[in-house]
């Protein structure tokens, strides 16, 4: 089953995305930008990316920012697979034992 | 035989090209490995808000871009704020903007016509084990970048679609503390973006924006408002190099 509405977010999602891998090709192909719209464009992933987990770090429950905070230093130090079985499993038995 | 001859002869440039891309399809397998996990957890996820088991290999086949997926999937509502959504894709893919750039003086003796087809297979992954492969050989493979990209598409659509399917069979996979990867992801990219404390200035910014936002106003508007305070903070901060 496909749903209309979620179809049309997936044919946009797809849309704006692959723009984004030809843009950055077809238009900055040997030019340099500006020191602001560089300093901008390096920046904004990392900004998205914190907006999007930010209600992790405001959670209510003690269990799920020990676990954070325990996923964060993993990912400090550690590659992607470690960090995220980590977190899942700081997560999961905090969450048993704290509630 | 000299490579000078193997090179003038039409017929053979298609062997060379399989066995380049048999070369990457090999090179991604420990990259595929890591993408399992986040895939299963990722199609349960969005099981769990309602998407079909055959509307999310739609999605993350289609779209390929797996931060902006698990974005998608945390904002998902139904029906979906599409507006929201495509959005925060945008944004958060925004960074292939600059890795096309950096692509592009290694791709300028090709035709667009080929280059655009095979960026649609660009990501973090596909992208850095393409750069790594052409600073070592000083020049760039077009069939190792499209084997590592197309391993890694058919991988990552094929598990989202599994997770989907069995993640109704595992349960609230929250419980068992499975929501903890989208954070977990997300930092250890972060983590690879990391260029010292100056630069990240505007990440506190939206961390701060994000929090403030996210406990006194109701609904996402946390994701906006926050984005946009780290991107105008990033302008303003910006120093002359």
């Amino acid at each position: 089953m496909i749903d209309a509405s979620t179809l049309l977010t997936i044919l946009l999602m797809a849309s704006v995305t692959y723009s984004t891998r030809a843009l950055g090709y077809l238009a900055l192909r040997g030019r340099t930008l500006g020191y602001r719209a560089t300093a901008v464009m390096e920046a904004a992933p990392g900004c998205v990316l914190i907006s999007v987990i930010a209600p992790d770090f405001a959670s209510d429950k003690p269990a799920s920012l020990i676990a954070l905070a325990v996923t964060l230093v993993a990912a400090t130090r550690l590659s992607l697979l470690p960090t995220v079985l980590i977190g899942i499993a700081a997560a999961g038995v905090l969450r048993h034992f704290l509630g | 035989m000299s490579s000078i001859e193997l090179d003038t002869l039409g017929e053979v440039a298609k062997p060379v090209g399989v066995s380049e891309f048999l070369r990457g399809l090999a090179a991604a397998v420990p990259v595929q490995i890591g993408f399992v996990p986040f895939a299963l957890v990722l199609g349960a996820q969005a099981a769990q808000k309602g998407l079909s088991p055959a509307e999310v290999p739609l999605m993350t086949g289609l779209n390929f871009g797996g931060g902006s997926e698990f974005a998608a999937i945390d904002l998902w509502t139904s029906p979906p704020h599409i507006a929201l959504i495509v959005a925060i894709t945008f944004l958060i893919n925004s960074r292939h903007l600059l890795m096309g750039a950096a692509l592009a003086p290694f791709l300028s003796a090709m035709p667009k016509r080929k280059v655009l087809p095979a960026l649609f297979f660009m990501c973090d992954e596909s992208w850095a084990m393409g750069l790594a492969d052409a600073r070592a050989r000083s020049s760039f493979s077009m069939a190792y970048f499209l084997g590592a990209g197309i391993a890694l598409w058919a991988c990552w659509m094929v598990f989202t679609a599994v997770g989907a399917a069995i993640g109704p069979m595992i349960g609230d996979v929250e419980a068992y503390g499975f929501d903890m990867a989208f954070p977990a992801v997300f930092l250890v990219l972060l983590r690879g973006m990391w260029t010292g404390l100056r630069a990240a200035r505007p990440w506190l910014v939206s961390l701060v924006t994000a929090a403030l936002v996210y406990l006194f106003v109701p609904g996402a508007w946390y994701v906006a408002a926050s984005a946009l305070s780290g991107l105008v903070s990033s302008y303003l901060l910006a120093k002359q190099p």
